[in-house]
């Protein structure tokens, strides 16, 4: 299955997915870390352990790196 | 996938724990874990009365983080009489990413009804971090001068302002961090620094005089979950890098904690579980040793070991260029 993730502020990559392919796997593709994102289906985030079962999502960027706090 | 708790359609999950939640149990079990770190710190000290209350100034960026931090603590403690509250933001003078965060500052503070108070390194100092990045005399990284002048103005305002404590926002993965950070430079004293000036229970800390108590409530919380909270509940955070971010060590670390937890879920948490053990062993063992009498700095009164404190001197080679 085709899949396009679009990477909110960023880029769009169009990916081919298989069953076993979970939403993890596709940060991942994207080069993103699953540790810094949430992947939304139809606007709502979705556990990054599920396999992808739909041809559109968006990555959310949660964190952005090396700012300093006191 | 469904809520471990309800049925309902779950929003994430933990690999650490193999949680699957919802929103709903997702945002409780983000409060349940802050309202029982607190406990477990006994931040509320047993004296603490409607009378003579325990005074929280809040260290609020308008960042994630301290913004969760202060819509949890205003829900949790906004009506308890035996705690008030202030959220202190300091701006740096960094045009466009500061005032941002500031708006969301005064979002949240309105919306909360809570005592906002604004500091400028401009006022204080007569310094913007623009500038300083800009002329870098000392030839460092702009965050070296940041936290320097950081930490000298919310030490100050916290005791202005009659704070019993100082709380912030550090998540588990700042905390891990800098865990990381102590462990490979083979810091053992400031391992055992860490544990009195922030890190212990309030019961095994032995007070530093000198310094307003620290207290991190969501250290317990990684910084993904955090992030998904203030998504979830829509709080006005402001998520964007400082254009003069430049802690390239800690980069590398956060980058390296990312992929142990992605292999090997609960590394974060282990390693923050056994700095806290170590810290405590070694603060037992290095407390009082070497220590160094602080005077006040003959320019600012700031907490010093020579006369003249850090902040100062940066701030005279910034003027001498």
């Amino acid at each position: 299955m085709d899949v396009t993730v679009d990477v909110v502020g960023e880029d769009t990559h169009e990916l081919t997915v298989d069953a076993e392919t979970t939403y993890a796997d596709l940060v991942r593709e994207t080069g993103w870390s699953p540790q810094e994102v949430t992947v939304l289906v139809d606007g709502t985030p979705v556990p990054e352990d599920q396999r992808v079962t739909v041809d559109h999502v968006t990555i959310l960027r949660l964190i952005k790196g090396g700012s300093q706090r006191a | 996938m469904e809520c471990d708790k309800c049925g309902r359609d779950a929003v994430m999950n933990a690999a650490y724990s193999g949680a699957h939640l919802c929103e709903t149990h997702f945002c409780r079990s983000i409060e349940k874990r802050v309202r029982r770190r607190i406990r477990e710190d006994s931040l509320i000290p047993r004296d603490a009365t409607p009378e003579d209350p325990e005074r929280w100034v809040i260290g609020l960026s308008g960042g994630k983080d301290s913004v969760v931090l202060t819509q949890i603590l205003d829900e949790t403690f906004g009506n308890d009489p035996r705690i008030e509250m202030l959220a202190l933001t300091i701006h740096e003078g960094i045009e466009g990413y500061r005032d941002k965060s500031v708006d969301a500052c005064v979002e949240l503070s309105e919306s909360l009804d809570i005592r906002h108070e604004l500091v400028t390194y401009e006022d204080e100092i007569g310094v913007k971090m623009d500038d300083v990045a800009e002329s870098d005399p000392m030839n460092m990284a702009p965050c070296a001068y940041c936290g320097v002048f950081r930490r000298d103005l919310l030490e100050r305002y916290a005791d202005e302002f009659g704070a019993s404590k100082l709380l912030t926002g550090h998540n588990l993965d700042d905390e891990a961090q800098t865990a990381m950070m102590n462990f490979l430079e083979g810091d053992v004293k400031q391992v055992a620094k860490h544990f009195d000036a922030s890190l212990g229970s309030f019961d095994d800390r032995n007070e530093q005089s000198e310094f307003i108590p620290r207290a991190k409530p969501l250290r317990d919380i990684p910084e993904k979950e955090v992030a998904l909270y203030a998504h979830l509940r829509d709080l006005p955070a402001h998520i964007t890098e400082c254009p003069h971010a430049s802690e390239a060590y800690r980069g590398e670390i956060q980058k390296l904690l990312w992929k142990l937890e992605e292999n090997h879920p609960g590394t974060r948490h282990s390693i923050l579980a056994g700095y806290e053990e170590l810290s405590k062993l070694a603060a037992d063992q290095y407390r009082g040793a070497g220590e160094v009498t602080l005077n006040e700095c003959e320019e600012c009164g700031s907490k010093t070991s020579g006369t003249r404190c850090r902040k100062c001197k940066l701030v005279d080679a910034i003027h001498a260029v």
